[in-house]
């Protein structure tokens, strides 16, 4: 064989032998992409076993049927609309006409030629599928916020709008090469802080408002109890695998184009190389457990999460930063997750159960901000726009309204439907026995249900729960979310 | 390339049986249609069915009287 292709390559033509190069090069591309998506399914098995095991046992499968269910309706909703979003939406509406047969939005349409199977086109389909990974992760970023009270056909609802419309919108306005904030703008989030994490993020929290907090979530006095998820290990390994799982989603993030010198492009078609994201995520991560460890004390949970608030503070610039700066700016970003999730929680009274706003939104835009103050100057995209605080800002006041939005105003339908929130009966039992009828750790002994008071005592679950459900259904309004304070009035 | 197999004609014929059709033909175009539609469905069947399971389940807590007065009862069951 090898001896047939030296022979082979000896009697080629010049034309023969770019042929062959431009074709290696093509496969090299979609094997690459192949590979990412394989990594980057960690990270949605991370967050299955992050949020279920920060759930209480009696509502652990329905918390991981939302992360197994969103791969039922992300993926063809992505399918039919939202990967011609990606193409037709770019320059804010379709100039050449949708579906037009030209360009980048005719192939992106579902009855298209690039849409299926076809041997002259190895990169749409492993493109779309690493697409496809990241709008998984952003209904994952809002499912962890929600657990225990929302209903899994009102996640699914809205995580499809999320994952199929919203996010992929701001990705065609900002994180595209021919993006109208980019090609106006200069707007540079090379690694997705803003338009993956921060609208997450800020969709989640226009959910939360209208779902409200968890039956007992607060005390009378507006004062935030905490539950004791039922497995801190497998919270703590599903960080872990996320953050394995971030790898592959940092790889995804690059356009690899072997045959051009340096061979890797950022998402703007920007010269990089896979060693300086590299560099980031790695003292990324290290920087936010630092910041995260300092800001809350030593608290196992936020150290975690700070790491993964860090990467998200430094992925807008992950293809420019210096590591030491990337080190800097992670340790700060670790400390904005950690105190902004105290804020969300103790003084907005907003029930994020595992502080998706803060990690993934605060520290999302967080990040696009920091672009504009220490990689202004930058040359973004073909254009060549310089990146600034003003077009970092610009894009933040453009994905504001889009992300938060859509996210309270389906979420407000639903509830006036009263399709957003469990009854308050099954939420006191537990949502498992009435999505599934049984109890998923059989072998085990029940206890009784912990609830930590704001003092710091651990008290007896049973009687602060049904106090709190009794204030809001004796106020004839069971559908009302108790411990607001909302009830009390 | 080798010369082992005519794959350029060959990749014509089975990307008709592949796709029903090329890209944009009637035969892609239902299956587009028939796809989006079975989507629509099951969003309307998540809704039925959870809403129908929520629903008994709230009403036999509530008919088994387990949180009729709170503070004096075993409460929830985990």
């Amino acid at each position: 064989m090898t001896a047939s292709m030296l022979f082979w390559i000896a009697q080629a033509t010049p034309e023969e032998l770019a042929d062959q190069i431009s074709l290696d090069s093509a496969i090299l591309a979609e094997t690459f992409y192949f590979w990412t998506v394989v990594i980057m399914w960690l990270i949605h098995v991370g967050f299955m076993a992050y949020e279920g095991g920060a759930s209480r046992r009696k509502n652990v499968m329905s918390t991981a049927m939302k992360n197994i269910l969103t791969i039922a309706v992300v993926t063809p909703s992505f399918y039919y609309v939202g990967w011609y979003i990606y193409g037709c939406f770019q320059q804010g509406w379709p100039k050449d006409g949708h579906a037009s047969t030209d360009g980048f939005c005719g192939l992106s349409a579902p009855w298209s030629s690039a849409m299926g199977p076809n041997l002259q086109d190895h990169i749409t389909g492993v493109f779309f599928l690493a697409f496809l990974l990241f709008s998984w992760t952003t209904g994952s970023i809002m499912s962890g916020a929600v657990i225990e009270r929302i209903r899994l056909s009102a996640y699914l609802i809205l995580t499809a709008i999320l994952g199929s419309g919203v996010w992929i919108m701001d990705a065609a306005w900002g994180w595209s090469s021919d993006g109208w904030l980019v090609t106006g703008f200069g707007f540079h989030d090379a690694i997705a802080s803003g338009v993956v994490h921060g609208v997450a993020g800020l969709f989640a929290f226009g959910v939360l408002l209208n779902l409200g907090p968890r039956i007992g979530k607060y005390a009378a006095d507006g004062a935030a109890r905490s539950f004791r998820g039922h497995n801190t290990h497998l919270t703590l390994m599903g960080l872990l695998l996320i953050f394995t799982g971030f790898y592959g989603f940092y790889a995804a993030c690059l356009v690899i184009q072997s045959t051009v010198f340096p061979g890797w492009l950022n998402i703007y078609l920007s010269p990089t190389t896979l060693g300086a994201i590299a560099w980031v995520i790695t003292i990324g991560f290290a920087g936010g457990f630092t910041g995260g460890w300092f800001a809350s004390k030593g608290d196992p949970f936020w150290t975690l999460s700070g790491g993964l608030a860090g990467v998200i503070a430094v992925s807008a610039g992950a293809d420019v930063y210096h590591p030491s700066l990337a080190y800097l700016l992670a340790i700060s970003g670790g400390m904005v997750a950690v105190w902004s999730g105290h804020f969300i929680e103790r003084k907005l009274r907003v029930d994020d159960a595992v502080g998706a706003v803060a990690v993934h939104g605060v520290c999302g835009f967080y990040g696009v901000l920091l672009v504009g103050i220490f990689a202004g100057g930058y040359p973004t995209g073909v254009n060549q726009i310089e990146s600034s605080f003003g077009g970092q800002l610009m894009g933040i006041m453009a994905f504001l309204p889009l992300a938060f939005l859509p996210g309270y105003v389906v979420s407000w339908v639903l509830k006036k439907f009263n399709l957003l929130r469990v009854p308050p009966e099954v939420e006191l039992e537990g949502l498992d026995m009435a999505e599934f009828q049984q109890d998923f750790y059989p072998e085990f002994e029940r206890v009784p249900e912990i609830v930590i008071e704001p003092d710091g005592r651990e008290v007896d679950g049973a009687p602060v729960l049904l106090d709190a459900y009794w204030q809001a259904t004796t106020n004839g309004r069971a559908g009302t979310p108790v411990g607001t304070g909302e009830e009390r009035s | 390339m080798f010369d082992a197999f005519p794959y350029d004609e060959w990749s014509e014929d089975i990307a008709e049986f592949w796709t029903f059709g090329g890209g944009g033909s009637t035969g892609t175009w239902i299956l587009t249609v028939l796809g989006f539609a079975a989507m629509l469905v099951a969003f309307w069947g998540f809704v039925i069915l959870e809403n129908r399971k929520l629903t008994h389940q709230a009403s036999r807590l509530k008919a088994s009287g387990a949180l009729d007065r709170p503070g004096t009862t075993s409460g929830p069951t985990a």
